[in-house]
């Protein structure tokens, strides 16, 4: 039980591919407990990805059950490892913020509703689940760190595109 | 985080587009080891505007810096701004409030701006970011104003709309609010 640093960009950690996960030993279940003690001790903070603290690693907490956005639709803790998303459907605009990123903020898009497989370290067993909401933009981003990817990669701007057309001529 | 030991300024730059105006600009401050922070730039119409937070570790004077940017400036035919920062003006303004995106579009007609951000201010609802755009044809020219504005305490989000809904009729415009405050995640 440890509650670790989060890692900020540019630590190159952040943008590596995480590793997958071969089986649920010791170490995967400490570091697990590590991001569930580092979650819960950032204030407002509702996941944080292994390479956030320094383990690429496809491991990653989710619980917005806590949050303003999350109380009344959510799965609460979730404890996935080698999480994938097979489906997801509906987009939406959330301005998003990252402990990796601190002072900045941008507009995401991201799916509205979406479909996680995951091993649950707690059950060794598989999960499937449709989440929406607050709790699917949670989940992407989190997944994204597996991925190398910040938000700072996604970010949309809705403002340039209403206002680049215009011809003064 | 704000560098105490260093001078920090505000520099504004207007004038007309054309290609090479940023490169002109920030060869300047670097060759004079200035740091720039935050900056924005935006074109209206023909004009291009520049904002730059520029700072220095070791220090030198407004005069300093006005001496070296204006050269550049006189080249480029931009005119040229400069405003000390005090430091209580350095720290960054990082806000926990709520934030407010508001779209307003409609026929245009004079003081849609003023009528909508006097109702804000009213409220001491305070404008971070502003952009307005006249478009659709000369016949029936339409005003579009997209800005974003945090709340005070005294504000709620839900509370955004019901303040400017009468302003919809008067002005006969369409005013949308969005909540847009991040989410930490």
């Amino acid at each position: 039980m440890a509650v670790q640093t989060i890692l900020k960009y540019p630590h190159p950690v952040l943008k590596k591919l995480a590793r997958r996960v071969d089986v649920i030993d010791d170490e995967i279940t400490s570091l697990m407990q590590d991001l569930i003690d580092t979650m819960q001790a950032g204030p407002g903070s509702v996941g944080v990805a292994a390479p956030q603290i320094g383990a690429a690693l496809r491991v990653c907490v989710v619980d917005v059950s806590k949050s303003r956005h999350g109380k009344e639709n959510n799965h609460g803790l979730l404890c996935m490892v080698n999480p994938e998303i097979i489906a997801r459907s509906g987009t939406a605009v959330m301005r998003e913020g990252c402990m990796s990123v601190p002072d900045y903020t941008g507009d995401v898009e991201r799916a509205t509703v979406i479909t996680v497989r995951f091993l649950d370290s707690r059950t060794g067993e598989e999960r499937e689940l449709e989440a929406s909401g607050f709790e699917a933009v949670a989940i992407q981003h989190e997944l994204d760190h597996l991925d190398g990817v910040l938000f700072l990669d996604r970010i949309v701007s809705i403002s340039t595109g209403l206002f680049r057309r215009k011809n003064y001529a | 985080m704000p560098h105490r030991e260093s001078a920090h300024y505000a520099v504004s730059v207007v004038g007309a587009d054309r290609p090479g105006i940023v490169a002109g600009i920030t060869e300047a401050l670097y060759r004079l080891g200035c740091n720039i922070a935050d900056s924005s730039c935006a074109m209206l119409a023909g004009e291009f505007a520049m904002i730059l937070i520029v700072s220095r570790k070791k220090t030198f004077t407004k005069a300093q810096l006005q001496e070296e940017l204006k050269p550049v400036c006189e080249r480029l035919d931009m005119t040229l701004s400069i405003r000390h920062l005090s430091l209580h003006e350095q720290d960054r303004k990082e806000t926990d409030a709520e934030i407010c995106q508001i779209t307003v579009y409609g026929a245009d007609q004079p003081g849609i701006v003023y009528r909508v951000t006097s109702t804000l201010a009213e409220r001491r609802i305070n404008i971070m970011d502003l952009q307005t755009k006249l478009v659709g044809s000369d016949e029936a020219p339409v005003y579009v104003m997209l800005l974003e504005a945090s709340l005070p305490d005294t504000v709620a989000p839900e509370e955004v709309e019901g303040l400017l809904n009468s302003l919809k009729d008067e002005l006969k415009v369409e005013i949308g609010v969005r909540i847009v405050t991040p989410v930490e995640l």
